[in-house]
């Protein structure tokens, strides 16, 4: 996946042990019981709730972002009809994780 | 142009599936995606691969975009069928592209990719075998186009909108947020440049808001100004060519431009004025 284009990678662009300690990154998984759910899309959003960043979710469920310092709105959609919604806090030099259960 | 030349439903698009005279097409930055599975009988183009000059930063010119739709097996009398991820922003992109060479039948597939997934409709990973073509495209239609020196003479006289995230507008962010952050050129606008996030213009599961929404997002609320021409904007010019879609192809407005120089060239020019902030 070329850093070129505007777009995401299925489960967000990997991260070096550099980058971590210099991005404020939120990461996680979605799962079905111990299943990854690995079609779906993770989207976060911004304090007045504007579009952020989307990615497809990867092959383990998971999913990345590359976000400013802050709180973050985090949905997560999925095929049948699912969608998860909660607040998620970044930090520089912190990667948040996130599971979800559907 | 308006949504109903432009735009169409999932049910129409299956039923296309495999007809003479309709080639489906998916453009995605990300190639495995297609390789993972794709709308039955859909052919692949990757945007940077195929759609952009390897060597210059440029689209492929009018041969190469001759010799890439004939060996797709695609004629100038077929109806392109284009849906993408990341909301259509690349599937919107080649729809621009065709445009711009010339091609007739062209409509977007409502919600791309994220829509048809979340519907649980069917994927293949069967690639199609098509005949090659003998395409021939016209010269580049340079109304839809804008390029640097326009852009920069617009300040201040045409509406200029500035469809990246509210954060990659103030300066805050230089790329989007599922990217890392490093980059080489300034961060933030545009002088006079609206901030309307493409975003706004999409529903969540990534089809396109109705005419009545889509008037009010950038008449009302962003006051464009419908006297004056158009140029939209992003970082490399593909969710601007979303915005531009909206603009010119659902909404109708004469004269917009997509500038798919965007922020990577604008942001990297000498001497030209960047605005930070939120914008005035």
């Amino acid at each position: 996946m070329s850093q070129d284009g505007c777009g995401a990678p299925a489960g967000g662009v990997t991260i070096t042990a550099d980058a971590a300690s210099k991005e404020a990154v939120v990461e996680g998984r979605v799962l079905r019981g111990a299943t990854p759910v690995t079609t779906g899309y993770a989207r976060l959003r911004g304090s007045g709730d504007e579009f952020v960043a989307e990615v497809p979710l990867g092959d383990d469920g998971g999913f990345r972002f590359f976000a400013a310092p802050g709180d973050w709105t985090l949905v997560v959609l999925a095929p049948g009809g699912i969608r998860d919604e909660r607040v998620v806090s970044a930090n520089i030099g912190q990667i948040t994780k996130v599971e979800i259960a559907v | 142009m308006s949504r109903t030349d432009a735009l169409v439903e999932a049910d129409w698009v299956e039923s296309k599936i495999g007809q003479p005279g309709y080639v489906i097409v998916e453009v995605d930055e990300d190639t495995s995606a297609y390789d993972k599975g794709h709308i039955p009988s859909a052919v692949k183009v990757d945007w940077k691969t195929d759609l952009q000059d390897p060597v210059r930063r440029d689209f492929v010119d009018k041969t190469g975009f001759e010799e890439l739709l004939s060996k797709r097996g695609i004629s100038n009398d077929d109806t392109v069928i284009l849906y993408g991820g990341n909301n259509n922003w690349f599937a919107a992109y080649a729809y621009w592209y065709f445009k711009l060479y010339g091609h007739e039948k062209v409509v977007l597939l409502d919600g791309g990719r994220k829509k048809w997934e979340l519907d649980s409709r069917e994927l293949s990973t069967d690639v199609p075998s098509r005949a090659k073509t003998s395409y021939t495209a016209k010269e580049q239609d340079a109304s839809l186009r804008a390029k640097r020196d326009e852009v920069v003479d617009a300040i201040g006289k045409r509406n200029l909108i500035d469809v990246r995230s509210p954060d990659e507008f103030s300066g805050k962010l230089l790329a989007p947020a599922h990217l890392p952050q490093e980059q080489a050129q300034r961060g933030g606008h545009i002088p006079t440049a609206k901030n309307v996030p493409w975003s706004k213009a999409a529903n969540e599961d990534g089809t396109f808001k109705s005419d009545a929404d889509l008037t009010t997002l950038y008449k009302e609320e962003a006051r464009v100004d419908g006297s004056k021409d158009t140029i939209a904007y992003c970082r490399i010019g593909e969710r601007s060519a979303h915005t531009w879609f909206v603009l010119h192809e659902i909404l109708g407005l004469p004269n917009v431009k997509n500038y798919d120089g965007s922020w990577t060239e604008y942001g990297s020019l000498v001497g030209v004025p960047i605005e930070l902030g939120e914008g005035k």
